[in-house]
């Protein structure tokens, strides 16, 4: 049950990744991978690699989920943005 | 043939469909489910024996052949026996109201076994049973550490065949080894006892299974010193929190999950392969909680199936009721060499002058599932060769006449090849099955009103035709529900419902596309000629993914999500063919009547012109709408956590009853009457349930057995007074509850698979990530609500999940329909000028298939009693953020994606440049007005004149455009449209 509280709150805070501009690596999509990514991760390494059970979870689990997916949100953004920088496509 | 004599020849198909359809709904019988009619439902899990080591699928089908037999001889019409996954039995008896009896008949492997009794007895001889208190403890403890021993008797009457001695070598010890292990009727098997001594729980064949009972409870791990040094399972017991040791106990709040694992100094003890316990043979007047053990070696001489024509007669001498049966060849050689020996035994023991000679006799007991039923001597001088079995045996000491005819017909069907655990037990009371049902057409009823009402109401004469063809497809799927027949249960009356709505938006569909296709300017009978074409298109695209989905459902879910699945399939094909061919026929038919001869009547308005009816900048404001889908996930992503999902007995498992009671109490009363039989914590409601009484209570426990829940009747009916057929039992075991949450899981990821797959293949592969968010969007957020509400989650709410899936889909599918459709269109338009100008061409259609949608499951909400609110109320959340998350999340999202893209980044930086660094919202034209490649439908004249063409590629312009241009009109304008389409293509093609 933890990891669908990670992912939802991975998910629910992907949606305000729409007021930066768009620089993720592979747009907002990848954005969208990136925070799931992150969130998920970051819950299982900050719970002892385990996966907490419905029983074991708790409004911490929901919290534990923030940091990682803004990380993985901002590494994301950097990350495309020093590629589109690197590789800005030739327009016209 | 013309158009005319198409559409009279499908209204005269339809007619001759609505008389046939007429006669079976007259003469056929509707089936109803258990749910709706009263019955007994059954879930086995089969588990393997020595004999059937693995549960294969002809184990399982051997298995229901066998109980299809058993339940033809229960008298039981119209069983329903189905297998249910990979290795469960699903039976359905209808009216029969004696769940005891069911059980007892149907699940009871019916293993009878022979033993020498004096050659196979362990532990403390064979006239000392384990007895008293702790008999069972003692019985299994002496067992535990018993081995069995391989000897010639081992071997069959006629010696080792040729192929083993070739196995082996003929090496005797491995050959009577391996003859040991083939005679062992169990595998090894373990039971979990307590500090006292008492039984918990078992036996069970693996660890898993004899703890699965105490699977997410809460608390500290036990340490291993509270473990016994003997006990088995260390590691699984281990990860159990200690409690008081009941199997589970509820709170108030929750559902009938357990809170407490066994208490400290519990222990597990394993009876190896080859050595069983089983309870000695019932003396009369022994009451009925006194058992008395044997440990023996589980070396079987012959079984059930040595046997032939078991009859149920009458002992001449006593009257008693026994059972007489005959030997097969094989049998009755099996029981000549096994009386020979006893004899023989019987005859080489010495004993000293005087003793008596019944000492030396020799014995055989019969058993059946492990307890004695019959324990035989063979006199040594009246039988000194044994006996041959010509006349076969009896048993006798049954017990009742009823038990004895049972026995007897148990063993005349023959034992079930594997071993049957119960795993889910439904019993449903006649009444409240028929309050179900009335509930269920109740809810139907004004479901299929109010959306009649709304059609008329919102499209006026198209309405009417939408109200006629709704109510044929009515009449046609009850027809086929009798026909096939499809039985008939709760869930399936709301996939019937459900697809009403399925059925009103394929109308919808069409008839926005006419009154486009009329705001244009084409003539009528031209408007209903190409919106139909363009609407067809979109409508199968829409259905063939719910047909999809629905058949994984009914692949993969358990029994009550399947009867959902199945009528919801139907349903949606059956739409198909009337919104296709009935809508068509009709209106082509009524095209050039006065009836439809106006635009007033398809819902036009005088002044109404081509274009969007709506100019809302969907992509400019979509940041707000994902602001606030972000802020209600969060919510729910905090209320899961901290509030918990409240999981009914279907995942959880337990035992729910529902019974009326003859005496007003409370539930106080009711707790105090059950207190003690250790209920004093389950949670007790009173329920309104009109047609079973005034005084109905719901009592939610842990897992009770069958005879649990026949004390706990028994405990109520002595207080306050319970008939038996009123009386509503549903037990789900755990690994039942297991088997609900994997196979939904399962269906969800299929569905998600081949929406994704259809999707790629019918638009393109960048649609298909912004379709599957969308989902996961509406999908958690009804997640999230429950959590909120504290709403119990059923198997029902999993139909209504996946439900959700199919229309958060279909909805989707008609957005981006649109925006596929317009991309060619306009060449020189952003993206989000596409997506704008598709989603305020598609809104009205969403807002009025939102509301003809909610309507029926608001039906379900208010009329369709317990089972159905759960489910409407999922859908209700669900449907409503699917409509939502299919304008204002999906679209922007392939909004953001697309614009990525070089040809549209390209096409921005131009629009810039020419709108002074603005993006306006809409593009001020798009190309031909039949574009997308579709095939104009011949024009007739117009009614009205021509609008000047504006078909042309025109610059985007900074304001919402007041009118797109009509394309379609003169011959001159769609010349240079088809033009200018051309170069769109190339340019778009070379992009």
């Amino acid at each position: 049950m933890s990891m669908v509280v990670w992912v939802m709150m991975g998910i629910a805070l992907w949606h305000f990744a729409v007021f930066v501009p768009d620089r993720f690596y592979g747009g907002i999509i990848g954005a969208f991978c990136a925070a799931i990514a992150g969130s998920a991760i970051f819950g299982w390494v900050v719970s002892g690699f385990s996966i907490p059970g419905q029983a074991d979870t708790t409004l911490t689990s929901a919290f534990i989920a923030v940091p990682g997916t803004l990380l993985a949100l901002g590494f994301s953004w950097w990350y495309g943005n020093r590629s589109e920088t690197e590789h800005r496509p030739e327009v016209l | 043939m013309t158009s005319r004599k198409r559409n009279l020849s499908i209204i005269a198909l339809m007619l001759v469909l609505l008389a046939g359809s007429f006669y079976v709904i007259l003469t056929k019988p509707t089936v109803l489910g258990l749910d709706l009619r009263g019955g007994v439902e059954l879930v086995y899990e089969g588990r393997p024996t020595p004999q059937v080591p693995t549960v294969t699928a002809q184990a399982i089908d051997d298995a229901i052949e066998t109980i299809r037999k058993r339940t033809d001889a229960l008298g039981v019409s119209e069983p329903e026996i189905q297998r249910a996954g990979q290795n469960q039995i699903s039976i359905g008896l209808p009216d029969v109201d004696n769940a005891d009896r069911a059980i007892e008949q149907v699940g009871t492997t019916a293993q009878l076994q022979f033993y020498d009794w004096e050659e196979n007895i362990r532990g403390q001889g064979p006239d000392a049973p384990f007895a008293g208190k702790t008999a069972l403890y003692d019985a299994v403890e002496v067992a535990a550490k018993e081995k069995p021993t391989a000897t010639e008797t081992d071997l069959p009457p006629d010696g080792a065949s040729e192929e083993i001695e070739q196995r082996f070598d003929g090496d005797k010890k491995q050959i009577q080894e391996y003859y040991d292990r083939r005679n062992d009727s169990h595998s090894g098997r373990y039971y979990l006892f307590d500090s006292d001594k008492e039984l918990i729980t078992g036996p069970d064949s693996t660890c898993e299974e004899l703890l699965s009972d105490y699977e997410g409870v809460k608390g500290p791990k036990r340490k291993q010193s509270e473990i016994p040094k003997d006990s088995k399972c260390r590691e699984e017991l281990a990860a159990i929190p200690v409690g008081k040791g009941d199997t589970g106990t509820t709170t108030p709040e929750s559902s009938a999950a357990p809170k407490s694992g066994p208490p400290a100094g519990s222990e597990v003890l394993e009876v190896p392969r080859g050595i069983v316990v089983i309870e000695a043979d019932r003396a009369e007047n022994q009451p009925a909680d006194v058992h008395n053990y044997y440990v023996i070696e589980d070396d079987s001489e012959l079984s059930g199936g040595d046997i032939k024509n078991p009859e149920q007669n009458t002992d001449q001498r006593t009257n008693e009721p026994i059972v007489t049966m005959e030997f097969t060849d094989k049998g009755r050689k099996a029981f000549a060499t096994v009386t020979k020996r006893l004899a023989q035994r019987g005859s080489e023991i010495i004993v000293p002058p005087g003793t008596d000679r019944q000492q030396t006799l020799q014995r055989f007991a019969i058993t059946l599932d492990d307890q004695i039923v019959s324990l035989a001597t063979i006199d040594y001088r009246e039988n000194p060769e044994g006996i041959d079995g010509r006349t076969g045996a009896q048993i006798n000491g049954i017990g009742n006449l009823t038990d004895t005819q049972d026995l007897a017909e148990s063993l005349r069907i023959g034992a079930l090849p594997i071993e049957l655990k119960l795993v889910s037990q439904t019993q449903v009371s006649a009444s409240l099955g028929q309050q179900a049902l009335d509930q269920g057409l109740l809810a139907g009823g004004v479901g299929l009103a109010l959306t009649l009402l709304f059609l008329i109401l919102f499209y006026r004469v198209l309405g009417v035709v939408a109200a006629i063809t709704l109510i044929i497809y009515a009449i046609f799927l009850f027809a086929l529900v009798k026909l096939i027949p499809i039985t008939l249960t709760l869930p399936g009356i709301a996939g019937m419902i459900l697809t009403l709505a399925v059925a009103a938006d394929a109308n919808i569909v069409i008839f926005e596309r006419i009154k486009e296709e009329a705001r244009a300017g084409s003539s009528i009978p031209a408007a209903i000629s190409n919106g139909y074409q363009k609407a067809l298109r979109t409508i199968i695209d829409a259905n063939v993914v719910t047909i999809g989905t629905a058949f994984i459902l009914f692949t993969l879910a358990t029994s009550g999500v399947k009867g959902f699945a199945f009528t919801m399939g139907v349903g949606t094909i059956v739409s198909l063919f009337t919104a296709v061919l009935a809508t068509s026929a009709i209106l082509g038919s009524m095209s050039r009547t006065r009836l439809i001869g106006s635009r007033f009547a398809l819902g036009v308005g005088k002044d109404d012109q081509e274009g969007p009816r709506w100019h809302l900048d969907f992509v400019g404001k979509s940041k707000w709408f994902f602001s606030g889908s972000g802020m209600i996930l969060v919510v729910g992503a905090l209320a899961i956590a901290g509030l918990g999902l409240n999981f009914g007995i279907d995942f959880e498992s337990g035992t729910r009853v529902k019974t009326p009671i003859a005496q007003n109490a409370n539930v106080d009363e009711v707790r105090d009457a059950l207190a003690p039989l250790g209920y004093e914590d389950a949670k007790i409601q009173q329920v309104d349930e009109p047609e079973l009484g005034d005084n109905v209570f719901q009592i939610s426990t842990p897992t009770l057995d069958e005879k649990e829940v026949t004390e706990l009747r028994t405990a109520l009916d002595e207080e306050f007074g319970v008939e038996r057929a009123e009386f509503s039992v549903n037990s789900i075991g755990p690994t039942f509850g297991a088997q609900v949450a994997r196979t939904a899981l399962i269906a969800v990821i299929a569905s998600l698979l081949l929406i994704s797959i259809y999707m790629a293949l019918r638009f393109e592969a960048k649609f298909v990530v912004p379709v599957l968010i969308a989902i996961a969007h509406d999908i958690l957020i009804t997640g999230g609500v429950y959590a909120l509400v504290g709403r119990e989650v059923t198997t029902s709410t999993v139909a209504a999940l996946l439900t959700i899936l199919g229309y958060s889909l279909y909805d989707t599918i008609i957005v981006f329909d649109r925006i596929r459709e317009n991309v060619p269109r306009m060449p020189r338009a952003t993206f989000s000028q596409i997506v704008n100008r598709s989603m305020s061409e598609v809104l009205t259609r969403s807002l009025a298939t939102s509301a003809s949608t909610l309507m029926p499951i608001g039906a379900l909400l208010f009329f369709g009693g317990e089972t159905l609110q759960d489910f409407a109320f999922a859908l209700l959340v669900g449907v409503a953020s699917g409509a939502y998350s299919s304008i204002f999340i999906a679209a922007p999202l392939v909004t953001l994606w697309k614009e990525r893209e070089p040809v549209y980044v390209r096409r921005r930086k131009i629009v810039l440049e020419e709108n002074g660094g603005v993006v306006p919202p809409f593009a001020s034209g798009v190309l031909g007005e039949d574009g997308d490649g579709a095939v104009p439908a011949p024009r007739k004249p117009q009614r009205r004149a021509p609008v000047p063409a504006a078909a042309t590629p025109a610059p985007a312009a900074p304001a919402p455009p007041s009118g797109d241009g009509n394309g379609a009109s003169s011959s001159a304008a769609e010349r240079k449209a088809e033009r200018a389409r051309n170069r769109a293509r190339k340019k778009h093609g070379r992009n």
